[in-house]
């Protein structure tokens, strides 16, 4: 039963969507097609809304890890108090709902936000908002993935022995030489669920991006939205998002592996 | 860890410079909306709201939309939540414990629906929702939320039902405890509190889906956060909309409060593949 269901949700859909979009209606019945797909390709404002995916994945995903790395590797060896506070207060976000998320955003980093307050009250001038601009998902999307590559990176500095990392102290390792040659070579694996997680998760956001980005170019979330609501045109939004489903296959793919990987008990 | 590392004692430069860093980058948005909530008068010069008060909530209680989001929210999030419970349970014991032909592949096509950007899923069922004919009803919203719960629901109770001492329940049937008797006096208890979390957490995961609820619901279905992002949208009243993100906060606090085990004990982080 649940497996039907999963055939149902997940499976058909996707095998639908496919085939859906390259088999057309034709006037003689149905016929193997590209042609939503070299429209979508061949459309500027598409190719517009994938770059801006892209680039924003990109910039999420390095932002992401040059801030939650030096916060997992301080949590891998801090202890006592403050150390539990940085890891509450780190996934601390996962708590809150993106949609009270942007909502703070647009409070602080918004038009006389909180931010353009206190600044004006020390007589500096107002920022530029990034509200309504590319580097509003970005920020918003950085907020929302602390939680999840913290955990995943902490839980990969885990596998890394306090031997070893002792073992290459002795012998007169620096700090950056124990990071360089102890710890990111058993942490590769780890770094690239991370990274999927992100991609998935970036490929898909949909509320962050649709209330804080720009109208034009959109994200690929939003450009289904529109495409499929607003537009009444489906046949173009599942070619957007089978676009979407390709360029996140390696991640998906590598996802699905190390999850096999990790289960326990195999 | 040992002496080496706890030998000298040095003041936490780090730790304080990270915890300065994530209450301002993480504590201060969320104080920012509270006090919007709480503030009766607050225009721009200020840094803190002129008047304080209860004003907006009263406001914001007194509105139909909002009572009716809420409802449909709670609606929707036990459905699907009783719905993903019951197929979802027996499906994890199975593939906890017994053994049948094709086993990984099926566990594995659970997984498959995280595999995808969810978006990009969600667009292609409301395709076929469309030919069904479910755009714009309860029952597609409840449909396409059960996706994002069906992952959950399956991967957690799996790793707790795992997690039950096997010898246990061989025992209890030793003694000639019938199998039914065996789950509820054995396995259940046992895993029992990690169930109970992945329960609530399907539930707070189905109030706050956005997503699917904006796709095939808006209009005519309107659960909280769609109200929300009309209210970011369209309210010029800022208080409505902080108001209503405390309100909509509540569920998650809870989630937060009982949450802690999962975490605490690793098996969140396990399940995520980490």
């Amino acid at each position: 039963m649940p497996v039907l269901l999963v055939v149902w949700l997940v499976i058909w859909p996707i095998a639908s969507a496919i085939i859906g979009t390259l088999w057309l209606k034709t006037d003689s019945g149905y016929a193997f097609s590209i042609r939503t797909y070299q429209f979508f390709f061949s459309d500027q404002y598409s190719i517009n809304n994938l770059l801006l995916t892209l680039w924003t994945t990109a910039v999420v995903a390095v932002l992401l890890l040059a801030f939650c790395l030096p916060v997992a590797l301080y949590l891998r060896f801090a202890r006592g108090r403050l150390g539990a506070y940085v890891q509450a207060l780190a996934i601390f976000p996962m708590f809150v709902p993106s949609i009270i998320l942007s909502y703070a955003f647009i409070r602080v980093l918004g038009p006389n936000g909180a931010l353009d307050l206190l600044l004006n009250a020390v007589h500096l001038p107002k920022i530029r908002t990034p509200y309504l601009t590319p580097w509003g998902p970005v920020i918003g999307l950085l907020w929302d993935n602390i939680p999840l590559t913290v955990l995943i990176l902490v839980s990969g500095l885990g596998s890394v022995s306090n031997a070893s990392v002792e073992a290459a102290r002795d012998v007169g390792a620096g700090r950056l030489a124990v990071l360089w040659y102890i710890i990111l070579p058993r942490l590769g694996n780890t770094l690239l669920v991370a990274l999927s997680f992100t991609v998935l998760g970036i490929f898909s956001a949909f509320t962050l991006p649709y209330v804080l980005g720009p109208a034009a170019p959109e994200m690929l979330g939003p450009f289904m939205q529109r495409t499929f609501k607003d537009l009444n045109d489906p046949l173009n939004a599942i070619t957007q998002a089978v676009v979407a489903f390709a360029f996140c296959l390696f991640f998906g793919l590598f996802y699905v592996r190390s999850v096999a990987k990790n289960r326990p008990g195999r | 860890m040992t002496a080496t590392l706890a030998a000298k004692p040095r003041p936490d430069v780090t730790g304080i410079a990270f915890s300065v860093l994530l209450t301002i980058v993480i504590i201060f948005p969320l104080l920012v909306v509270c006090t919007w909530a709480f503030a009766d008068v607050w225009r721009f010069p200020s840094v803190i709201p002129q008047q304080f008060g209860m004003r907006y909530w009263y406001a914001t209680l007194a509105r139909v939309d909002v009572w009716n989001a809420l409802w449909m929210s709670i609606r929707l999030s036990v459905t699907v939540t009783l719905l993903s419970a019951v197929i979802c349970l027996p499906a994890a014991y199975a593939f906890a414990r017994l053994d049948f032909p094709f086993r990984n592949l099926l566990f594995f096509s659970f997984l498959a629906g995280h595999a995808f950007p969810k978006f990009g899923l969600l667009v292609a069922i409301a395709a076929i929702f469309l030919q069904l004919h479910l755009i714009g009803t309860f029952w597609g919203v409840v449909l396409i939320q059960l996706v994002g719960t069906l992952l959950f629901m399956i991967w957690i109770p799996v790793s707790a039902f795992q997690a039950v001492d096997k010898r246990m329940e061989e025992a209890a049937r030793d003694v000639g405890a019938r199998p039914l008797r065996v789950f509820w006096s054995i396995t259940l208890p046992q895993a029992g509190p990690t169930i109970a979390a992945a329960i609530l957490l399907s539930f707070v995961g189905t109030f706050y889906e956005t997503e699917g609820a904006w796709l095939i619901g808006a209009p005519r279905i309107s659960t909280t956060p769609v109200l929300m992002i009309s209210f970011i949208n369209n309210q010029p009243v800022i208080q409505y909309g902080a108001v209503l993100s405390m309100i909509l906060w509540i569920p998650s606090i809870v989630a937060l409060i009982f949450a802690r085990r999962v975490i605490g004990s690793g098996a969140f982080a396990r399940g995520f593949g980490g």
